[in-house]
């Protein structure tokens, strides 16, 4: 319930506010999109098998998002940020399908 | 026996406990998760707790939808996220581009400027072969021909016929006075005109011509007229020596319809 409306809210602030993000932190963002939406869909999963917790969720959130940031920026320094880059899409692509396969075969099989 | 008792018992226990259990659970795959019971709360929270990590909740997931949409409204352009070396590379390979697009440009300007150039040059030689041709054609009397010029009369001498090298005198002098065409009673003169006497006049290229004669010139008017009534000169000639009414009437408007075939040359040839 949380989740719907902080979803909600977040998209119509995104919508009205526009602010700059910063030049450093522009490659980083949509990273940081796609690792945010495996977390969502991971706790959405586990709220299907009725182990949700939010303590975990939030730093599942947070490590998932951090994790994946320093990754990339690791990578960055190191000279091999695009590639990291599409490993780390890749890996989060995948844990994504599995967690959507997972939330159908809950609302599929009833 | 009381050990084999408790055995049976045990399992006797548990495949109750299969039945009872396969009647809503199909885990028997094992590759389906398994719903299970709400575990009780760990840690069981204090309200305030619970309300501060709805809220978490949502503030995260607010910060997901907004970055997602800024994302979405990001504008800006690529480079500004791409890293050194990609710059280096795109900046390598739009060089080599535009490079070769110029290299490409440079040969088909050529192209272009040698392809004018012909076309100049034949328009050129267009141009000189027709003008050659009008000019060829006139000399040669194979094209009529009409401008401002004299029309000179001579009638019959009083004191004897006029002879054939008088008018051809007559016909160089205007000749040195620039005339362009001529014509002499109906006959086109060109280069290779032959006037020769007979017994009652002349004949000029196989044509009995007799006085009064009329001769057509186009030039200069002013030059023809004086070439001819030049003091001392043939018109005086004419009168004096022959007797015969010499009457040159310049006319803007002459025409010389009168034309002939060119002699086609057996022999000689052009250099090329």
């Amino acid at each position: 319930m949380a989740a719907v409306l902080g979803l909600i809210i977040g998209v119509i602030v995104g919508i009205f506010v526009k602010p700059d993000i910063p030049i450093v932190l522009q490659p980083y963002l949509p990273i940081m999109v796609v690792a945010a939406l495996d977390a969502l869909l991971g706790a959405a999963r586990s709220y299907f098998e009725r182990s949700f917790s939010d303590r975990v969720f939030i730093i599942s959130f947070i490590s998932n998002v951090l994790t994946a940031t320093l990754l990339v920026l690791l990578g960055n320094q190191l000279g091999v940020g695009s590639q990291l880059q599409t490993a780390v899409i890749v890996v989060l692509g995948i844990r994504i399908f599995s967690n959507v396969s997972a939330i159908r075969r809950f609302i599929f099989k009833g | 026996m009381v050990k084999l008792s408790s055995w049976t018992k045990h399992s006797g226990k548990s495949r109750i406990n299969d039945a009872s259990g396969s009647v809503n659970d199909e885990t028997a795959t094992g590759s389906f998760p398994v719903i299970r019971k709400k575990p009780p709360r760990l840690v069981e929270g204090s309200r305030m707790a619970r309300l501060l990590s709805s809220l978490l909740i949502a503030v995260l997931c607010a910060s997901l939808g907004w970055g997602y949409v800024i994302q979405l409204n990001n504008s800006t352009s690529i480079y500004e996220t791409m890293s050194e070396e990609e710059l280096t590379r795109l900046i390598g390979e739009t060089s080599t581009q535009a490079q070769s697009l110029q290299q490409r440009k440079t040969e088909l300007s050529n192209q272009l400027n040698m392809l004018q150039e012909a076309a100049n040059k034949q328009q050129e030689a267009q141009r000189i072969a027709k003008q050659n041709e009008q000019t060829s054609g006139l000399l040669s009397g194979r094209l009529p021909a009409t401008g401002k010029g004299v029309v000179i009369t001579i009638d019959r001498g009083s004191r004897q016929r006029v002879d054939a090298s008088t008018m051809f005198q007559l016909l160089e002098e205007l000749r040195n006075a620039g005339v362009e065409v001529m014509e002499l009673n109906d006959v086109r003169i060109v280069t290779s005109t032959y006037i020769d006497d007979t017994k009652n006049g002349l004949i000029c290229d196989g044509k009995n011509i007799s006085a009064p004669y009329t001769l057509k010139a186009i030039g200069d008017p002013q030059n023809l007229q004086n070439a001819v009534t030049i003091a001392g000169g043939v018109g005086s000639r004419l009168k004096v020596k022959f007797g015969s009414e010499v009457t040159v009437t310049p006319d803007d408007n002459i025409e010389i319809s009168k034309t002939r075939q060119p002699s086609q040359y057996k022999y000689a040839k052009t250099i090329e």
